[in-house]
This record gives structure tokens, sequence and C-alpha cells, in this order.
């Protein structure tokens, strides 16, 4: 690449007012060439405001969609802003942005075209709770299963991913959840994926998008996304 | 006209008053033809199947159902799960095209208020 890559920071946000300052605050520290785009998925709190207090740009969903919808918005916007690489970040402080130039790096050399920060490729301290834990050997498998290749953390919401997926995603994308069926429907567009080591931290405050009724509607709703992401046509 | 039971003509009065409301519901534009026509025509079946009992009987016996008044209320609930799949059909297209829309909503609305932020800067000076 000739000029350096642009890169646009997307954070979804669902009332992350208490989170998102620090997130931010972190964001511009320790990365500080990178646009920052906040999608405020139909907050009712004041995520918005605080965003723009910072002068960061704001896409706000009226009502709520999901973190798959708000990262769709924000693909849409990469796109259309003519960014060459979009990396999904938390808002909720869990991912570290020190760790953004080792998550970029193999997309900008072209080694692939998502890459995902995993807490799992290599022993990072970070300890799941047991239903979490098992759900992520189960996907981690469902995955496998599906491409021959092993993604240790599919629910890893710290990814980078190259012009050409955001452009593909930004019509076509599983709804609620941008995890296992995401990921084969990568692949199954042609698109590598690697995965790069990272630290994951315990969310700073806030709520997470897991809730109890996600937790038992989740299991059936991925699976059948991930066959459906399998055997449906690339597009 | 012999009905074979008093079922049958509850059943085949209830259908032909249904499908008179749903025709109605037309009319005031509460409901849209698209959707008045699987009610009109599985209240028609069902009218037809109450009203002539000679058909009952012959499509009970072809089906080999226990009693013809079976034969209706299959009918019926055949329906019913038609329509249920239907909706389920359009509701999520309905959520899908919601989905865009918001999205799309959200990115315009963003656009406008940049344009206004620098309409404004533009005055000012």
């Amino acid at each position: 690449m000739t000029s350096p890559a642009r890169v646009l920071v997307i954070i979804p946000a669902h009332n992350e007012e208490d989170s998102l300052p620090g997130t931010l605050a972190e964001v511009r520290s320790k990365a500080p060439g990178v646009d920052i785009l906040i999608v405020d998925d139909g907050s009712r709190d004041g995520t918005s405001r605080g965003a723009r207090e910072h002068g960061i740009q704001v896409v706000r969903h009226p009502v709520n969609l999901g973190v798959g919808g708000a990262l769709q918005t924000g693909f849409r916007f990469a796109v259309e802003h003519g960014y060459d690489i979009g990396v999904q970040l938390d808002a909720d402080g869990q991912h570290d942005p020190a760790y953004l130039n080792v998550l970029l790096e193999p997309v900008l050399k072209g080694e692939c075209e998502v890459s995902i920060g995993s807490r799992y490729v290599t022993s990072t301290g970070y300890k799941a709770p047991l239903n979490r834990r098992l759900g992520m050997l189960l996907f981690s498998g469902v995955v496998k299963l599906a491409l021959g290749k092993t993604i240790t953390d599919t629910t890893s919401g710290f990814r980078a991913y190259a012009r050409p997926v955001m452009q593909v995603c930004q019509h076509d994308f599983p709804k609620d959840f941008p995890d296992a069926p995401l990921l084969i429907t990568f692949a199954r567009n042609g698109f590598r994926l690697v995965e790069v080591p990272v630290v994951m931290r315990e969310r700073v405050a806030g709520q997470s998008f897991y809730t109890l009724g996600k937790q038992l509607y989740y299991p059936y709703k991925n699976l059948l996304a991930s066959l459906m992401a399998l055997i449906r046509r690339p597009v | 006209m012999a009905f074979l039971s008093r079922t049958q003509i509850v059943v085949a009065v209830g259908a032909v008053l249904l499908a008179l409301y749903v025709l109605d519901l037309v009319r005031r534009r509460r409901l849209s033809e698209e959707y008045s026509l699987l009610w009109v025509l599985a209240t028609a079946v069902i009218a037809v199947l109450g009203f002539s009992t000679p058909l009952l009987v012959w499509i009970t016996d072809l089906l080999g159902m226990m009693g013809a008044a079976s034969t209706v209320f299959a009918f019926g609930l055949a329906f019913a799960v038609a329509m249920l799949l239907y909706l389920s059909i359009k509701l999520s297209r309905l959520g899908f095209e919601n989905h865009t829309l918001t999205r799309d909503l959200a990115l315009l609305r963003h656009e406008l208020d940049e344009l206004r932020t620098r309409t404004s800067g533009e005055e000012g000076k």
C-alpha cells in the first residue's frame, strides 16, 4: 500500500454512557491515527451525547437492532466514506486498543481479510464463566466442522475487516449476533480468517449484549444460522 | 338441506359471518386485499363443507376421517397453520426491511447533521 491505510474503529454501543468515555479516551491515546465511529444502537441513556461531546462521529439507530445491526451500519459508513479497514471494538472497555496494531498487521500485510483478536490462541489469563466456555467450545467445533479450520474465539468482538469484507457485509449479514455464522459466511465468500492473540479485560460498566433470555435462544439460533451460512450460496 | 350435526351448522354459519366480517374489514381499509384472499378462501371452503352434506361425507370417506365434523375442523386447522406460517414469513420480511430502513435512517440522519453543522459554520465566516 502506497499511502497509509485509512482505519475506522467502529464501536457498537447500547446504553454505554458509563464506560464509553474511558474507551474513547483510551483509543485516542493508544491509537491516535485512527478515526472512530460510534454506532449508538438505540440507547436510552446519554451514550450519543457523551460521544459527541468528545467530538466523535455518532450514527444513532432510532431503535435497538442488536450488535450485528450496529456493526452492519458501521460497515456501510466505512464503505461510503472510503475506509480501507474497519475495526470492531466493544464499548465496554474489554478490548485494549494497545492491541490494535497487532490486529491490523495481518490485514495490512494482505495475509487475510478478517483478523480476530482471540483470548485463546495462547494462554492470556482470561477466565470465562462455565456456560460461556461451553458455548465457545461448541461453536468453535461448529466452525471447525464447517471450515476445517480452528477458530478458538468465535465470539470475540475485537476484529479487523478489510474493505471487501465490509462491502459484502453491508448488505448481507447474519442478524443478532456476529459470531460463528458470520465467520462461516466470511469463509464461504472466500475471505481468509486469521486469529491473533490479545488480552481481554472484564467489562468496566454497563450491561452485556448477552442477556439471560438471549442465552437460551443463542445456541439454537447460532447453530441454525451456522448451518444456513454453510449451505447458502455465497454472495 | 340435511345437516349431519348441530356442530356443522354452527361451523358453517360461523364461516359465513367471518367471511362477511373480513370483507367489511377490507371495505373499511383495515385489512389489505392481499391478506383477505386467504381468509375468504378458507371461510368459503369451510362454509361449503358445512352446507353441502354429500360433499362433506364424500371427503370424509376419502380422507378416512372418523366423523364429518372432524373433516370441517381439519380443514379449519390446516388453514390456521397455513395462515400462521404465511404471517411468520411476512413478519420476517418486515423485520428485515425494518432493519435496513433503521440503518439507512441512522446514516442519513448523521449526514444531515454533518451538513447542517458545515453550512452553519460557513455562514459564520
